[in-house]
């Protein structure tokens, strides 16, 4: 562990370097490093911007074909993938009873931490639950538990023994005993490692069931050990990857082996444990060719396993497990003054969630559409009224979408998860600070000490965005460095939607009791500044949807959450540099979605591991 | 696993929980290893150790400390002056009351329970590091990076004091009875080593619990779970699998064996723990859980919350007593209000609004929380474990909040403290280390009467706490100044801390060692 230097200096250079640093340009995940534009475009209203309209999105990325990525040391199973993985395994043992045994094992199932969402260093939001690598004590106590009660449920009864073990477990004939626990050993085994057993793991096992002679015959408790040691050894919890044949020209990274492939897309795509299919292309050793890969790679797409699970990906990346509760302000005066006769339910926050998320999944797996769709889409996903009321269409009922007739809601900036706060007032520095980090990949410097303890409070004589202007915009002040040219800009592009989402033309002023004082119509102008220079003014949110598009930054962006999803890890400028420049690219060129998710996993380094 | 039941002895306490279940209590002197109490000092008994964490603080001086006339004594101690005084407590009708914070019912906060009290003022985190969590305990690391200081300790994190105990052999010398080497309530308030016992790995943070139940069952084994078993457990086989992989000349990066050595010190304490002969085990199953109070009016409803606190109250309480724990740490975001609204932004955030509104809002609940949990938990630990000595006795309990006068700014945060860690604090207390000399910082928060005055360093607090609860300096203190860590001043305040501040950073507090 380093320890801080005990010196004023030290902090002395941080601060300058962060209040200087939006001057000179935002870096970062995005990479831009206050890079100049080099392009001449025009405006949407014809102004010409200085470097405006420069293509630096993929100008991030640099492809060096010899340079590797760190490798995630022994990743483990997420707690989504621990927990589908052994209820897979309880339905593939014992059908019959599997419900109940997987009751039965819930409770203990609860004491297993849940992954925190792993931001990358520095930031505090964002990141994706797949990320989080930490294994504590309860981890370790709680497989242990788990791997207990579970192989007890399993042999509990004769019938179930019969199920689970065979036959030759339950009848009366003990001279089939050693090859009936030979071949349990050797078929849940292979089941539970996701590869067939070593050499050394049948006598292993074996030993464990005799127990020093304990066991008689077929005994339960043999079993119980067999299997307890089963469920939690490396092998199961963790993806322990040895690598096969070395990649050609190199002497660290080797190409997988078929099953370690297995278990990487099967984990990737459907955050369980290898199918059938999965396994008998690896022990063919089909996955090992180019073909047979990219069939599995097809098929597993294909599953709507592989839908769940990206929707998992965009709800983390789109920070949408932060949406606050739209009803829990009901009942205070000025809250219940601004919603009017909107009331929101506790489920509204998830129903807006739910709504980006089915939209993301829709152009993905059903449309077949291209991010630019996605992120300029005119259509409703929301399937409840609460929501589907907020854009004035009826409830989405699965089929085609409605269309939202509300020229001011273009696209996913304007979606009511991404806008409302459920409280009185709009957070337009929060919007702002979202799309730089969360949908540009750039870093925001904090800011200076303690700036951050006066917040905007609405006000009942100017409307938000002027506020914020006046606390955070004064000519001069250090706040300003960063608001007034690269935050605020973006967050008030959309402050034609009131803090329940709903579309605006002008701010409603209350006073403290929630009377109504008066009106102010609302600005939804900026110069964004996309691309650092860009001085291109826009007059709301499709203007700044499309000076996005345009820079290709939220395409970079979106690759790289896509790469540290795939991986599991924090992207590697360098190593990951072709990759990221492949799915970039893949994206600003329009190829559909699915095909981009398609040709993340056919990256060769998906099929490779590094070994220092 | 097998867990065989020890007998319960025939002295008995009772303690009455609000979780539907009565635990009886025996003599826990009998409980413990003999060695353990007749062993040479530090130590007469196995000390105890809590830590309430709250967020924002901004309470004011005069809501929050007791009158400035009860500091009667003062002296020199680097650099400046400070003072001290005994408690003294007011009873009005019901009520009894060492500040309007440090107040409750009068039964209650009795005098002979104020006498285990102290309060302190004058400790400082001497950078700005904004809304934190990690602060409170020593991993400075964890805060918002909402300022330049704070996002520059992101860089370096280090484990939290509990869990510097956590795995000090010095503080618990014998595990013989240790089912949870500490109890973990609430999230980002716990850090520690990849590989604890070794200290070595990454810093991570302990998973929290917010079930009362779930934490009983963790230091209870619920009779249902007691399966008798002719086999011994596994675990040995488990330790041989991982070793054997470590081992193997199958291909591995070497990160890859760190994290099968993580693995492998896990696989060891659990080996302890399923070792470990349950004292109490005939203890009914709570019947009611935290979790059963989170309904959708929980945020606002302090009753709610003092019961959702007070399961755990008990939990901890009753592991202490029955020697299955003996570090508890809660880090509490409930606002103890029915304030319903934004309390982040319209309450924290305004506590220095001079119409004093927000902070009427904010001290009382304040003081809810110090009567209905942290007063609780006293009087639950206060009980008699032999000749007169109380549980608590043998307890440092501290209350600590994110932020001092001034929600965000960390100068001379308060700590409220019971308990005399088995004999080593003097109790009864109320501390001031503040220059009051120094008037550098008048006008911070924008010219509040809340005056600011630089105090001595927190780390130097959070050392004292590891050195009474047993644990050596060589295990804590890294940098060239004592205390606990290392001490980093935040740009602009170099001159609010002269060296006598951190060459004092290794000392006892002033007036808090007992005699």
């Amino acid at each position: 562990m380093s320890t801080p230097p005990n010196k004023v200096t030290v902090a002395s250079v941080v601060l300058l370097a962060a209040v200087s640093g939006c001057y000179s340009g935002l870096g970062g995940g995005g990479g831009d490093g206050g890079e100049q534009a080099d392009g001449e475009s025009t405006a949407a209203d014809g102004t010409a911007g200085a470097d405006a309209g420069a293509d630096t999105g993929l100008d991030e990325f640099e492809c060096d074909a010899d340079a590797v990525a760190p490798e995630l040391p022994l990743r483990r199973l997420s707690k989504t993938q621990y927990e589908s993985t052994l209820a897979d395994l309880v339905r593939w043992a014992l059908p019959t009873d599997a419900d109940a045994i997987l009751t039965e094992i819930d409770p203990l199932l609860a004491t297993v931490p849940d992954d925190a969402r792993k931001a990358l260093a520095g930031e505090t939001h964002g990141g994706f639950r797949r990320l989080d690598q930490t294994v504590h004590q309860s981890h370790v106590n709680a497989s242990y538990d788990v791997a207990l009660t579970l192989a007890r449920e399993l042999v509990a009864t004769e019938p179930r023994r019969t199920t689970v073990v065979g036959t030759c477990a339950t009848d009366a004939d003990t001279g089939n005993d050693a090859a009936c626990l030979e071949d349990f050993i050797t078929r849940f085994g292979a089941r539970v490692m996701r590869r067939p057993l070593e050499p050394d793991e049948l006598p292993l096992f074996r030993d464990v069931f005799d127990g020093d002679g304990a066991a008689q015959g077929m005994d339960p408790e043999g079993l119980i050990d067999v299997i307890t040691l089963m469920l939690v050894s490396p092998q199961f919890l963790y993806f322990v990857e040895h690598g096969d044949a070395a990649v050609e020209g190199t002497t660290d990274r080797f190409w997988l082996g078929g099953h370690e492939i297995a278990s990487r897309l099967s984990y990737h795509f459907w955050q369980t444990t290898p199918d059938d299919a999965l396994l008998e292309a690896a022990a063919s050793g089909a996955l090992l060719t180019d073909l047979g890969y990219a069939a599995q790679v097809d098929r597993l797409i294909a599953d709507p396993r592989t839908e769940v699970t990206f929707g998992e990906f965009y709800r983390e990346w789109l920070w949408l497990d932060d949406v606050a509760p739209m009803d829990g302000l009901i009942g205070t005066p000025l809250f219940d003054a601004v919603r009017g006769d909107f009331e929101p339910g506790p489920e509204t926050t998830a129903n807006m969630v739910a709504e980006v998320v089915d939209m993301a999944r829709w152009y993905t797996f059903t449309s077949g559409g291209a991010f630019e769709e996605l992120f300029l889409t005119d259509r409703s996903f929301a399937r409840t009224e609460d929501v589907a009321s907020i854009y004035g269409v009826p409830p989405w009922q699965g089929g085609e979408p409605p269309v939202i007739d509300d020229p001011a809601r273009v696209g996913l900036l304007t979606r009511a998860a991404l806008v409302a706060t459920g409280g009185s007032n709009t957070r337009p520095i929060m919007k702002g600070v979202f799309i730089r980090k969360g949908l540009l990949c750039e870093s925001v410097p904090p800011p200076p000490n303690n700036a951050a303890a006066m917040p905007p409070e609405l006000s009942d004589e100017m409307t938000t965005r002027e506020v914020v202007e006046e606390i955070t915009e004064q000519e001069g002040s250090a706040c300003a460095g960063c608001h007034s040219t690269f935050i605020n800009a973006l967050g008030f592009a959309t402050e034609n939607f009131d803090s329940l989402g709903r579309s605006r033309t002008e701010q409603t002023l209350f006073d403290a009791q929630g009377n109504v004082v008066g009106a102010r119509p609302v600005d939804t102008t900026s110069i964004p500044q996309i691309v650092t220079g860009d001085m291109r003014p826009s007059s709301g949110a499709a203007d700044v949807a499309g000076l996005m598009l345009e820079s290709n930054k939220p395409q970079a962006c979106l690759a790289r959450n896509l790469v540290r999803f795939t991986m599991a890890r924090p992207e590697d400028e360098l190593g990951d540099g072709c990759a990221l420049q492949d799915v970039a690219t893949q994206l600003v060129d329009g190829v559909p979605l699915v095909e981009v998710l398609r040709a993340v996993a056919l990256r060769p380094e998906f099929r490779q591991r590094r070994f220092e | 696993m097998t867990t065989p039941n020890k007998p319960l002895l025939a002295r008995r306490q009772f303690l009455h929980g609000i979780g539907g279940f009565t635990l009886a209590l025996p003599v826990l002197r009998s409980l413990m290893p003999r060695d353990t109490w007749a062993g040479d000092p530090p130590f007469a008994a196995n000390p105890r150790f809590v830590a309430f964490a709250t967020e924002h603080g901004g309470v004011w001086d005069e809501f929050m400390f007791p009158g400035a006339a009860t500091l009667t004594d003062e002296q020199s101690y680097a650099a400046r002056t400070v003072r001290r005084g005994d408690i003294a407590l007011a009873v009005d009708g019901n009520t009894a009351r060492i500040s309007p914070v440090l107040s409750g019912a009068a039964d209650v906060l009795t005098p002979a329970l104020a006498a285990k009290l102290n309060v302190m003022r004058g400790l400082d985190h001497p950078f700005y590091i904004g809304h934190h969590s990690g602060g409170h305990l020593g991993n400075y690391a964890e805060n918002d990076g909402n300022g330049a200081d704070g996002q520059y300790m992101q860089a370096f994190p280090r484990p939290t004091i509990d869990q510097t105990m956590a795995y000090s052999p010095s503080f618990y010398p014998d595990l013989s009875t240790i089912l949870e080497r500490s109890l973990v309530v609430g999230n980002r308030i716990s850090w520690g080593w990849s590989s604890p016992e070794s200290g070595t790995g990454s810093i991570q943070e302990l998973p929290p619990v917010f079930s009362s139940l779930e934490l009983f069952n963790r230091v209870f084994v619920p009779q249902d779970d007691v399966i008798t078993n002719p086999r011994p457990p596994v675990v040995d086989r488990v330790l041989d699998q991982y070793r054997a992989l470590r081992q193997s000349d199958r291909r591995l990066s070497t990160a890859d064996r760190q994290r099968i050595d993580d693995h492998l010190e896990r696989l060891d304490e659990l080996q302890r723990r399923l070792a470990v002969v349950v004292s109490c085990g005939d203890v009914p199953v709570p019947t009611a859980n935290s979790t059963d109070e989170w309904g959708s009016s929980f945020a606002y409803d302090p009753a709610a919350q003092r019961r959702f606190w007070q399961l755990f109250n008990d939990v901890i309480a009753a592991a202490f007593v029955c020697g299955t724990s003996r570090i508890a740490v809660l880090r509490v975001t409930d606002n103890f209000s029915d304030f319903q609204g934004d309390w982040h932004q319209s309450v924290a955030h305004e506590a220095l609004t001079p119409d004093g509104g927000a902070q009427n809002t904010l001290w009382t609940a304040h003081q809810r929380f110090f009567e209905d949990v942290m007063l609780d938990l006293a009087r639950k630990l206060d009980i008699d474990e032999g000749d007169g000595v109380t549980m608590l006795d043998n307890t440092l309990m501290m209350w600590s909040q994110e932020s001092g006068l001034h929600t965000h700014e960390s100068i001379s945060s308060p700590v409220v403290t019971f308990g005399s860690a088995a004999g080593e604090i003097a109790t009864g207390q109320y501390l001031d280390y503040r220059n009051l000399d120094d008037d550098g910082m008048a006008g911070w928060g924008d010219g509040s009467s809340q005056q600011l005055h630089p105090g001595l360093c927190y780390n130097q607090w959070l050392g004292n706490v590891l050195s009474v609860m047993g644990v050596p300096a060589s295990e804590y203190e890294s940098g060239e100044h004592g205390g606990y860590g290392e001490v980093f001043i935040g740009d602009g305040r170099q001159q609010f801390y002269p060296s006598a501040v951190f060459d004092a950073a290794g000392d006892m507090l002033p007036w808090l060692a007992s005699s």
